[in-house]
């Protein structure tokens, strides 16, 4: 609420009226079963991401790397998406690159987890400096050893051809199976952290990492574990955008959902399930912001305005959870 | 003078004139870190301060407001995230995160129609008497222009504040027993607001000192993570105002030599010239905690932790 106020707030302040702008935000995010279809597209790299760093979050592992790991990760899978012949079958071959995303997001987010469990380096700096090296990594290879040649010299790569492409499963929209990786996923780390003793064990050591010591929880395998797999996640995040919407890698595949989904974990209250629901607003407004910035020329950057803002609001309004909690406890 | 040499001065030169935009917000995140808050929305506040002291600086063709107000539009970000961690106690990490991402999207928003625009009133150099006739220091340290000057004086007028006067001693104890201090009777989350305040100014200095006179000109996400490195560079400095000058003119070397081999045509891929910066921090980083543990030196002991009186 707070957030919808203060980005009304900056887009009057440039002489567009703010109510016009979220009319067309809402129609452009919710208004019509395409602008929903845009927005769904737009929230299955989000949940992906999501889910994975709740995994980490939850042991208060400050992992701002999603977006490093989802360009390594889409970066793995296009060597197996330009490299094998137009004629494997296009369920092995998105198998191999969904493995190679993984593997891809998992490498990268292995360093930072090392790093700090050898030598305490702080994670926060790692993770974010990983990003930009991945980016350039990225750039190397667009305008490098992957640039295709007919591209007159746009860093794009060759298409993909259709056996490396994820299948569309709803016809005339851009919703791509990736969606179904999301809610298995969403799924898989729910049971994890709830109902087994990895993600007990994962909530001992965010709560109080010294008690977890002394009972005896291995937090140096725990805390690896966690990395990989939110890593890896994000790696496959990378994999269905470049496989299920963009169909070849470029510059511009989005790691800025890395940093978005940071956001949606937070305001899901680290809840998976509650990630279904948060990305899809979130990914509703930020398809909302690409319309309104085509129509009514309104900056993109209002998007980042709107959605800091609620996790501001988000983050000051804890204290009154806190209190809320105090004042029971003592009656 | 021979010509390598004279290359030389001139790159290093150029390289006090990167760091600079480093040195500013490192100076500031020591002291707010040094102060028991920390603030990753140094990049936002950085770029916030960068728009807002360029479209000031064009608007006035003065630098030298723009400057200012560059440096307060960094300032007055910074309390977004003092209210939530110091007021509200929410979590400082999250906050500080969400103030980049705040900072880059007002940025964007509002710097959409100034994209590509130059400053063109030039910053001249002051050579100081004396000191610039010393030979290579002299062209490189002191033939620069006035914010550069500005960024010594503050390096040691913070070393001084930080470790010879009493302010020093309660800023320190804020940090490192906020307790201790609030018994000692230092106002604990007004001296934190204050703190905070400045690590805000130096970051809209930084951001200011980049588009007015640095590069001169309006890009979007013009500041492209020197706000990051900056948060890794306080750790190098290891919460040392005078070590902070050190990695600040490093990295500016990094930046600066990799720009100019750019220029030259080497065969070198653009793209992992330019990660040069960021690989490097990064390695640093690891090196300089490795130190910090072997001397025993840590952060800040109560760093990120809120502070309210009635927890006993």
């Amino acid at each position: 609420m707070i957030g919808l106020i203060i980005g009304a707030l900056v887009i009057a302040s440039k002489g567009t009226n703010p109510f016009t702008a979220y009319k067309a935000l809402i129609m452009g995010a919710f208004g019509s079963s395409y602008a929903l279809s845009e927005t769904l597209v737009t929230a299955t790299p989000l949940i992906i991401i999501s889910a994975g760093l709740i995994m980490v979050f939850n042991m208060k592992f400050w992992n701002i790397g999603a977006y490093g790991q989802y360009i390594m990760g889409a970066i793995f899978s296009s060597f197996f998406a330009l490299n094998s012949a137009p004629t494997t079958s296009p369920f092995l071959l998105l198998t191999m690159m969904s493995i190679a995303g993984i593997i891809g997001g998992a490498l990268w987010a292995l360093i930072p987890a090392l790093l700090k469990l050898v030598w305490e380096v702080n994670e926060v700096v790692t993770t974010l400096l990983l990003n930009y090296v991945a980016l350039f990594v990225l750039k190397y290879f667009m305008y490098g050893p992957w640039r295709d040649p007919a591209s007159h010299g746009f860093p794009l790569s060759k298409m993909f051809s259709p056996n490396a492409q994820l299948p569309i499963i709803l016809n005339h929209t851009r919703i791509h199976f990736g969606i179904v990786f999301g809610i298995i996923i969403v799924l898989v780390i729910y049971v994890i952290i709830k109902k087994t003793r990895f993600g007990y064990e994962n909530r001992v050591i965010g709560e109080n990492n010294i008690a977890a010591n002394y009972a005896g929880i291995n937090i140096f395998k725990n805390t690896l574990i966690a990395m990989a797999v939110s890593g890896g996640i994000a790696g496959l995040a990378g994999m269905t955008q470049i496989s299920g919407v963009i169909h070849m890698l470029q510059l511009e595949i989005n790691p800025n959902y890395g940093y978005t989904a940071i956001i949606v974990a937070w305001l899901a209250a680290l809840n998976p399930i509650a990630v279904l629901v948060i990305a899809i607003l979130i990914g509703g407004i930020e398809a909302g912001g690409y319309h309104i910035q085509m129509i009514m020329h309104v900056p993109f950057g209002i998007v980042g305005v709107i959605e800091s803002s609620i996790l501001f609001a988000l983050l000051g309004g804890e204290i009154f959870k806190t209190y809320r909690i105090d004042f029971r406890r003592r009656r | 003078m021979t010509e390598q040499s004279s290359i030389l001065v001139t790159l290093s030169a150029s390289a006090v004139r990167s760091g600079t935009i480093l040195l500013f917000p490192t100076l500031g995140e020591i002291i707010t870190e040094r102060s028991g808050v920390i603030n990753l929305g140094i990049e936002g506040m950085m770029i916030i301060g960068a728009l807002f002291g360029f479209i000031t600086g064009n608007l006035t063709h003065s630098p030298y407001i723009g400057f200012l107000v560059g440096m307060l539009a960094g300032g007055l970000t910074s309390l977004i995230h003092a209210f939530i961690s110091i007021t509200l106690r929410g979590n400082q990490i999250v906050s500080g995160l969400a103030l980049t991402i705040f900072g880059l999207g007002l940025t964007n928003f509002f710097g959409q129609d100034w994209i590509n625009k130059k400053f063109t009133i030039p910053v001249s150099s002051i050579a100081i008497p004396g000191l610039s006739k010393i030979p290579v220091i002299g062209p490189v340290l002191f033939n620069q222009d006035i914010f550069v000057y500005f960024s010594y004086i503050l390096v040691v007028f913070m070393w001084f504040v930080l470790f010879k006067t009493r302010t020093g001693i309660h800023l320190r104890a804020l940090g490192e027993n906020a307790q201790a201090a609030g018994a000692m009777g230092v106002e604990v989350n007004k001296s934190r607001y204050w703190w905070t305040f400045f690590g805000g100014l130096m970051a809209g200095a930084g951001g200011a000192y980049l588009t007015l006179v640095y590069a001169p000109f309006w890009l979007d996400g013009i500041t492209a993570g020197r706000g990051w490195i900056a948060v890794a560079l306080v750790i190098f400095a290891m919460w040392n105002p005078l070590y902070a000058v050190i990695g600040a003119y490093l990295f500016g070397g990094i930046d600066s030599v990799q720009f100019q081999l750019q220029a030259s045509g080497t065969t070198i891929p653009s793209s992992l010239l330019n990660m040069q910066p960021y690989l490097m921090t990064f390695i640093v980083v690891i090196a300089a905690t490795i130190v910090l543990r072997k001397r025993h030196i840590g952060t800040p002991r109560e760093l990120g932790i809120p502070y309210s009186r009635e927890e006993k």
